[in-house]
């Protein structure tokens, strides 16, 4: 019980560090990013390869794993500056399937399709109990650094003027500063911490393909930050960790429905998570802890 | 409802759930875990293997059950996806507390799901086909059993065969994933050993609503034969790109793919002549022709669509065979090394659990002959199974002949 | 590669681009009114797939499959706009786009506890095509092109010939002012969803005819549905269309440059350049930024 309850605990934090970053990026910024998936994948990928491949101690693999995510949010960043938000949702969306793809295809490096087993665990001469203890402590450690830097970064003035962005771009324009260069910035830093936390999970899951970083992903990132609240840091936690208990809370319905089949649960917990999404839209659309109107 | 209220309400509900159920959890029991993919690229087989489980448990429970204790069959989807297998084998193991891990299909899930196994000193058996599921370091405790051929003797199987119909110019399609790429560089690798030559090979993308040009490609080659690592959806469209051109081609596709409902779907003459390869037991073995009845009866489904119902079904067989010998309280590497021994030849064979049982209690040595294969698990607790060539013909599959590696 | 060769891949091209561009029209329809992009088109199509193959079974003709199609098609998507979407539609785009998602989902939970997750296929046989100096012709893609002419000939002329479709390219153009002039919403919204219903349940039993019903079927033709949408300019449905033929066609000429796995990828990257250069889409005129 012990271990599932790790198990979720990590899962659940590890979302928490995406829905900071996607809050930063939309919440914050206004900018409908749905390319989550594909950095996830990205900063997976990078570390496992750094620390398997090249020998890199895990650290150093780690913020490896950040830079490289936020060099790939730049040309993005500026591809997206010209585009409007539902435009840049499915631009993103496109983004994100072509990182995908990159992983699929270039076999040399990443294994293909066939995914890398064996990714170390931290620290690989532990014992797994242990190693999962130690995961979990360094993404509280993560976690926190990163709720930190964001309050610290949304309450100065910098805040306020990606705030200001997010609600009037033109008005900013007005007063002579230039939001692209925000907007990009935003978008790179938002991509490291989504980095940041592909490097956790491919350590904590040791097996990583590229099927993992599918737009489903980018889908639940989304809810979390959007049932949590957005602009709202404590929002983020809050909707990641109900995210987490609708993803595998669903499971125990069986236990509260047992005339359905087997094989027809699984489709009664898509059809949940659905159902929850849509309620949620309908009557607390601007979360569990966002302000009301803001919508 | 104010927030607080139900954040408070639902994580009550969600917190009883597993301690209600871990509280019903009885002495005499075994507890298994089926793990299958209902959901996701699996589907079409998840439903059936989970089935099939469950039709094995009840025949173990219904002769008395194993080693003195019943068995009971947790079920969860691993959604085809390594990341929700790790999240369904931990609660099954944390939670449910299961015993053993069943049922598990593809690559992707087996290797992500291996490490907990086998932290847990619990039996793992699954129908993947990656060669990395073999070698140590990832089974070095031997602790799964792969009851599905490797992509490599099934590339090899498929080889003997083009050499046997005598084929000069082969080429490859593969899906692309581990399991197709592996079937297609097993023959690659065997039928270049032999000193022959592939003329043209393609990995195509899953889920795409044509594959015209991937076909159109290879064709251009002029193979003679097209050996495939496909699954049932995409050869039905890789035959009908094909068909559509007339061009005079053979096709050698894996069982799993090759099979009645296949010909339900493109017809007996684009089908005619195509050859299926798969594992086979005895002809006519009673423990297949038992679980076909049982399986179309409780599913109204073909067994022979779905070969890796059949297997989770000698999965859980060969897991209450070995629980009967070695008593429930066994640990995981008294159990296994038990089940290598109950699939290997030397004892006598028995197709039935209820016979094995018998011949169990009384001291006797027993092989089990699975429904999917004679099992004949190697060093490495794969199974090491002779394959059948069966050939389409006026819309049945017809088996020719039988193929030892 | 001979010059039949490139023939043919054009033809692959429009073909694939043909089973894309229902859909695609039916995002941008629904971008148009109701200024979403919507995540469940490829879930009505599941469901069209099969309503199709249950009215084939039956009557045995791919016209009367066609129809039910339609018509189930039609009652899914007034049912989104009815349960879901009427309450929120005034919402901001990311509220409605996840919802739209959470629609798609009880679609697909739906398909899948009444239907089982087995794909089916229809019972068609596959017929030979004609060649002519090493250039494939299809009878079967003949009739995939006549079904989608037909459906795009019936959309856009209630589109541009009726009183109706010019309240509703009203309304798209410009929502206020269209309501200023008195101009129903209620029914124009109702119109566009039973139509887009109906076009995604055509374009399901077309993916169903093709490959086969299950009810992940039309959940793959979401992602190029949407770069279709945004290459043409979201919200214009000659431009959805149009642009899913294009994106076909690009992706099957690039087959022998890039291969099979990133052809797939060119459609993504087609509409970043394509947005690069021409922000709002092909066909679309640059309106007002947010």
């Amino acid at each position: 019980m012990l271990d599932y309850a790790l198990t979720l605990a990590v899962v659940t934090l590890i979302y928490v560090l995406l829905s900071f970053a996607l809050d930063l990026q939309y919440g914050f910024t206004g900018m409908i990013n749905f390319g989550v998936a594909g950095f996830f994948g990205a900063g997976a990928y990078t570390s496992a390869l750094l620390t398997m491949r090249a020998g890199w101690p895990a650290p150093l693999a780690f913020a490896a794993a950040m830079i490289v995510c936020g060099a790939i949010a730049w040309p993005l960043g500026k591809i997206a500056l010209r585009l409007r938000d539902d435009y840049l949702a499915i631009v993103t969306l496109g983004f994100s399937e072509i990182i995908r793809l990159v992983l699929v295809q270039e076999q040399w490096l990443t294994n293909g399709v066939q995914g890398i087993p064996g990714v170390p665990r931290l620290w690989p001469a532990w014992t797994t109990a242990h190693s999962e203890l130690f995961l979990l402590g360094m993404l509280c450690v993560a976690n926190v650094a990163v709720v930190l830097f964001l309050r610290h970064l949304t309450h100065s003035p910098y805040g306020r003027l990606i705030q200001a962005i997010r609600d009037d771009e033109v008005a900013v324009k007005a007063l002579g500063k230039n939001p692209a260069r925000f907007k990009t910035q935003v978008l790179v830093i938002g991509g490291a911490i989504t980095g940041l936390a592909g490097a956790f999970f491919a350590h904590y899951m040791t097996y990583i393909v590229p099927d993992q970083f599918v737009p489903l992903i980018t889908f639940y990132v989304w809810m979390a930050v959007i049932m949590g609240g957005v602009a709202r840091l404590s929002g983020s936690v809050a909707g990641a960790a109900l995210l987490v208990v609708f993803l595998e809370g669903s499971r125990f319905l069986r236990g509260v429905m047992p005339w359905v089949s087997d094989d027809a649960m699984a489709s009664v917990q898509i059809g949940a998570v659905g159902l929850v999404l849509i309620l949620f839209m309908r009557w607390r659309p601007e979360g569990l802890f966002g302000r009301r109107g803001r919508v | 409802m104010d927030r607080r209220k139900f954040v408070t309400l639902t994580s009550a509900a969600l917190g009883l759930a597993p301690w209600a159920r871990s509280s019903w959890a009885q002495q005499g029991v075994f507890r298994i875990g089926s793990l299958n993919p209902i959901t996701g690229a699996g589907s079409p087989y998840g439903t059936g293997m989970l089935k099939a489980i469950q039709i094995g448990s009840a025949e173990v429970n219904d002769a008395g059950g194993a080693g003195g204790v019943k068995l009971e069959v947790y079920a969860e989807d691993s959604q085809t996806s390594p990341q929700a297998a790790v999240l369904g084998a931990k609660k099954l193991i944390g939670v449910n507390q299961v015993q053993a891990m069943l049922g598990v299909w593809s690559s992707g899930e087996s290797l992500a799901v291996i490490p907990l196994t086998n932290d847990a000193g619990m039996i793992l058996m699954n129908t993947a086909g990656a060669p990395a599921l073999s070698a140590p370091p990832v089974n070095a405790k031997l602790l799964s059993f792969r009851f599905q051929a490797t992509n490599d003797r099934f590339g090899r199987a498929f080889a003997q065969i083009a050499k046997r119909e005598g084929f000069k110019r082969p080429a490859l399609m593969a899906f692309n994933n581990a399991s197709g790429i592996g079937n297609t560089e097993g023959f690659r690798k065997a039928w270049e050993a032999q000193g022959g030559k592939i003329v043209a090979s393609v990995v195509y993308e899953p889920n795409r609503p044509t594959y015209r040009s991937e076909v159109q490609q290879v064709l251009r080659a002029n193979p003679d034969v097209i050996v495939t690592g496909s699954y049932l959806t995409d050869t039905e469209l890789l035959l009908r790109a094909w068909y559509e051109t007339g061009q005079q081609v053979k096709w050698i596709v894996p069982g799993w793919a090759a099979g009645p409902e296949l010909i339900k779907a493109v017809g007996a003459q684009v089908a005619e002549g195509m050859i299926s390869v798969e594992s086979i037991s005895d002809e006519g073995a009673p423990s297949y022709e038992s679980f076909v009845s049982r399986f179309a009866q409780q599913t109204g489904m073909h067994a022979q669509d779905n070969v890796y119902a059949t297997m989770a079904y000698d999965e859980v067989i060969l897991l209450a065979l070995a629980l009967q010998a070695v008593g429930p309280n066994a640990t995981g590497a008294v159990l296994a090394a038990k089940i290598h021994e109950l699939g290997n030849p030397g004892g006598t064979e028995v197709y039935r659990f209820a016979d094995g049982k018998k011949l169990l209690a009384a001291g006797k040595k027993v092989t089990y002959v699975g429904a999917s294969s004679r099992l004949n698990f190697d060093q490495y607790n794969d199974v090491t199974p002779d394959f059948a060539a069966s050939f389409a013909q006026s819309g049945q599959f017809v088996r020719k002949y039988v193929v030892k590696l | 590669m001979t010059f039949a060769d490139i023939v043919n891949l054009t033809l692959n091209g429009l073909i694939s681009g043909m089973l894309v561009a229902l859909p695609a029209l039916a995002v941008s329809l629904v971008y148009g009114l109701a200024r979403f992009p919507n995540a469940a088109t490829g879930d009505v199509v599941s469901a069209g797939g099969y309503a199709g193959l249950f009215a084939y079974t039956a009557s045995g003709s791919l016209l009367a499959a066609g129809a039910g199609a339609a018509a189930i098609g039609a009652l899914v998507g007034l049912a989104s706009y009815f349960l879901a979407f009427r309450a929120i539609l005034r919402r901001s785009v990311i509220t409605s786009l996840l919802t739209s998602i959470g629609v798609g989902f009880v679609i697909r939970a739906l398909l899948g506890v009444m239907f089982g997750h087995q794909p089916r296929a229809f019972d068609m046989p596959i017929t030979r095509a004609v060649r002519w100096h090493g250039v494939m012709l299809n009878p079967t893609d003949g009739q995939l092109v006549l079904v989608t002419l037909a459906v795009l000939a019936v959309v856009f002329t209630l589109l541009y010939g009726t009183s109706m479709g010019r309240k509703m390219r009203a309304l798209a153009d410009d929502a206020d002012l269209a309501r200023v002039s008195g101009i129903g919403v209620e029914r124009s919204m109702v119109t566009m969803w039973a139509l887009t219903g109906a076009v995604c349940g055509i374009a399901g039993m077309m993916v169903g005819v093709r490959t086969v019903v299950s009810p992940d079927a039309g959940w793959e033709t979401l992602l190029p549905a949407f770069a279709a949408a945004v290459v043409g300019g979201l919200g214009n449905p000659l431009g959805a269309v149009v642009g899913a033929i294009l994106l076909g066609v690009l992706q099957e000429w690039s087959t022998p440059l890039v291969g099979f796995v990133y052809k797939i990828a060119l459609a993504y990257v087609v509409m970043l350049l394509v947005l690069l250069i021409r922000p709002q889409g092909l066909f679309n005129r640059v309106q007002g930024v947010r």
